[in-house]
């Protein structure tokens, strides 16, 4: 177990016409050692190439990768101490179980039989898998499966999992079983995990930090609280959360936002934030947006809206929510599942002035984030 | 006008109602009473004149309800095909099998009352037919094993994503295309003892020159390697393909497991090249067998240079040089098994594999 260093990391792909493309650009983030690292961002952000740049897959363009201080660009995958998770399981399929786990022990160490066998054993314990130990991969399911590459990976007692979207061609009930029980193992065998995933759930519930990428360049590194409530840049605050936060495009005149449709007034933090941005882009999450039934707004954080189209969770109700009478571009709050609430009721929805973010229209970086201060201090959200 | 063109319709309607009430099926829908009866069951209350038709129409209904709803009305289109191959392939095989059990030689006819296994006793005491039988299975493996090795290695080597695939492929499948004759012809300049490619090529590593026809000891080998020039290219894109399927996961799979590149290929890559193989070595086997027209070419004629006499060609020249009919259809007997159990296998794999 080793901590595990990206410095500058950069991987340029040139195209059949001699164009270059740049898939990931310069990269920087330390992984502790035993830390939980998900790499998270919209297909084609190049969070898989980094991961595979890691493995020796892919060679690094420029930069640097160090594991445990040393620098690991160059070995073979091979010579390095790294065991990978592959999105299609890649399991050999004519190997049963059990060979397939102890092939990389055989290949790499030169332990003997029992000992390797002990090793499959234990592992195929603590994957709840030891009568699958004999049969082919054609004979498992998908989730059979995805435990005996999780096996072949963790047998190996590597420096570094490194798992590629090892989630994703399961059903929706197993994933979150897995999801689970993977950060379970993963806190046993305290062992430095990278995780690349799309999905942003994954990404918030199993990582110690998340690290965004989008168009190769990392928008964010922090704990997915950090990530949720101090978004670095409007990329991060849209990416993370589901649904994703509302923006609106406004310009500030004094202390009020001027937008299409509505005006907003801001205080006094917040004006001190956006002290000399011309155009600001005004962000809500969906359960900060207060919805209460009435017609006439009270102040100037709360707006005349139309109900266009209600989504209903059971736990919660998604509200689609269009200004004035004009439902076109409607925004989404969301309130809880008991709440009756119908398409074409007049509501009031008010933005909370502790809750707003806002983002430089041109450049996306956050100039205010939402306050914190009702958070419980018992339990600090970051 | 319409009249007439009123009468010529009802005319034909009627036509075609006879001619579909000659069908048995029809018959009932006819509504003619007695032969209703009668075709309905088919069974002993039928008239005894009728009976017949009856009794037809009974059996259709039975080898429909055994093999299928449409077996008898697609009859038409697979019967023919299958009395043909039936006749023309399986009947000859018979055939030659009874004229195997005679005595028939020279230009006097078979005598099918006298039928006994003395030709293939006589066989099994013929060393030239026990050289032959040598001299084939030596060819069928050696040929095989080699063939696929380098077939095997080849599209190894052509799958590194490396440049000019498309044409390396085609240059080494080219041989395949050649015919036989060809190939032999083109073999025999290069093995020349004089001025032949090969021996130009040894001597001048001071090796040399081979009589590779000439020499009973090495002409088998020759030919082995003019088939496996002719044929590495055939296995190469069948290996190719297979390689293919094989998802690129494996094999990083295998690197990230710490696999050297030729434990990768021998451990996690060839075991599962395992059904190319096996159509590969099929269709190579088959031709080893069929090498008869590759030998003829080479001295142009029955009788193959000394060592290189195989089944194939043995049968021919007892058959066509001397006469021995009844012999050579012996021969040819057991070329035939040799080649069913080469095929026999593979079937039998393919239906428990689902399929056949």
């Amino acid at each position: 177990m080793a901590q595990l260093e990206l410095d500058a990391v950069r991987k340029v792909f040139t195209d059949d016409d001699g164009s270059d493309i740049v898939a990931v650009d310069d990269v920087t983030v330390d992984i502790e050692d035993g830390e939980f690292l998900v790499l998270v961002g919209p297909s084609g952000c190049g969070k898989s190439t980094t991961l595979r740049m890691v493995a020796g897959l892919e060679t690094a363009s420029g930069g640097d990768i160090r594991l445990g201080g040393r620098s690991i660009v160059g070995q073979k995958p091979q010579d390095r101490d790294i065991a990978m998770v592959f999105q299609s399981y890649a399991l050999y399929p004519h190997m049963t179980s059990r060979e397939n786990m102890s092939f990389g022990l055989e290949e790499s160490t030169d332990m003997t039989d029992e000992e390797i066998d002990e090793r499959v054993q234990n592992a195929a314990e603590l994957l709840d898998i030891p009568e699958l130990l004999d049969r082919k991969p054609a004979e498992l399911s998908g989730g059979q499966q995805q435990r005996v590459a999780l096996g072949r990976a963790i047998v190996r007692d590597p420096e570094v999992f490194l798992m590629d979207e090892p989630l994703s061609n399961l059903d929706a009930k197993l994933r979150s079983q897995m999801r689970t029980e993977l950060q379970r193992i993963q806190e046993d065998l305290d062992t430095t995990t990278v995780y690349v995933t799309h999905d942003q759930t994954e990404a918030m519930t199993m990582g110690d930090r998340i690290a965004v990428l989008d168009g190769g360049e990392l928008q964010q590194a922090g704990t997915p609280l950090e990530c949720y409530h101090r978004p670095a840049n409007r990329f991060v605050a849209g990416f993370i959360g589901e649904p994703s936060m509302n923006f609106f495009d406004a310009t500030v005149r004094g202390d009020r936002l001027v937008a299409d449709r509505f005006e907003y007034g801001l205080r006094e933090a917040a004006v001190n934030d956006v002290a000399g941005a011309e155009g600001v882009t005004l962000g809500i999450r969906p359960e900060d947006v207060e919805v209460t039934p009435g017609t006439e707004p009270a102040d100037d954080n709360e707006f005349a809206t139309v109900v266009d189209v209600v989504e209903p969770m059971g736990n919660e109700n998604a509200v689609y929510l269009g200004f004035g009478a004009d439902p076109t571009d409607p925004f989404v709050a969301t309130v809880g599942g008991m709440r009756r609430v119908e398409a074409g009721q007049r509501v009031i929805a008010r933005f909370p002035p502790d809750a707003i973010h806002l983002f430089d229209a041109t450049t996306g970086e956050a100039l205010h984030s939402r306050s914190l201060e009702d958070a419980d201090p018992a339990e600090p959200r970051i | 006008m319409r009249e007439f063109l009123s009468t010529a319709r009802s005319r034909l309607r009627r036509a075609a109602g006879r001619d579909a009430g000659s069908d048995g099926d029809a018959e009932r829908a006819d509504g003619d009473g007695d032969s209703a009866l009668a075709t309905d069951g088919g069974t002993a209350e039928a008239g005894a004149d009728v009976a017949p038709a009856g009794g037809t129409d009974g059996l259709l209904d039975r080898l429909d309800d055994r093999f299928g709803e449409d077996f008898t009305e697609s009859a038409p289109f697979w019967l023919p095909p299958f009395l043909l191959v039936g006749l023309f392939v399986y009947g000859a095989i018979a055939w030659n099998f009874v004229i195997s059990l005679t005595e028939y030689k020279g230009f006097v006819g078979p005598d099918y009352s006298d039928l006994d296994l003395d030709m293939y006793v006589r066989a099994v005491g013929d060393s030239a037919v026990i050289d032959a039988t040598v001299n084939t299975f030596v060819l069928v493996v050696a040929f095989t094993i080699v063939a696929l090795v380098i077939g095997m290695l080849l599209a190894i080597l052509v799958d590194q994503k490396i440049r000019f695939e498309n044409t390396f492929r085609t240059i080494y499948l080219l041989p395949m295309s050649l015919s036989f004759v060809v190939t032999a012809q083109f073999w025999l300049w290069m093995y020349n003892f004089n001025n032949g490619v090969v021996n130009i090529a040894l001597g001048a590593f001071g090796i040399g020159p081979v009589d590779w026809i000439g020499n009973p000891q090495i002409v088998l080998w020759a030919v082995v390697f003019a088939l496996v020039w002719q044929f590495s290219g055939y296995t190469m894109v069948v290996y190719l393909a297979g390689l293919r399927a094989i998802p690129t996961e494996h094999y990083e799979a295998a690197k990230v497991d710490g696999a050297s590149t030729a434990k990768m290929y021998w451990r996690v890559i060839v075991p599962q090249l395992k059904g190319s193989t096996i159509s590969a070595a099929i269709v190579l086997m088959v031709f080893a067998l069929k090498a008869f027209d590759f030998l003829y070419s080479l001295v142009s004629g029955y009788r193959p240079p000394n060592g290189a006499d195989i089944l194939a060609t043995k049968m021919v020249r007892e058959a066509y040089s001397t006469n021995n009919w009844a012999y050579a259809s012996a021969i040819a007997i057991v070329l035939f098994l040799m080649a069913l159990s080469i095929i026999g296998p593979y079937l039998y794999y393919e239906y428990d594999k689902g399929n056949l």
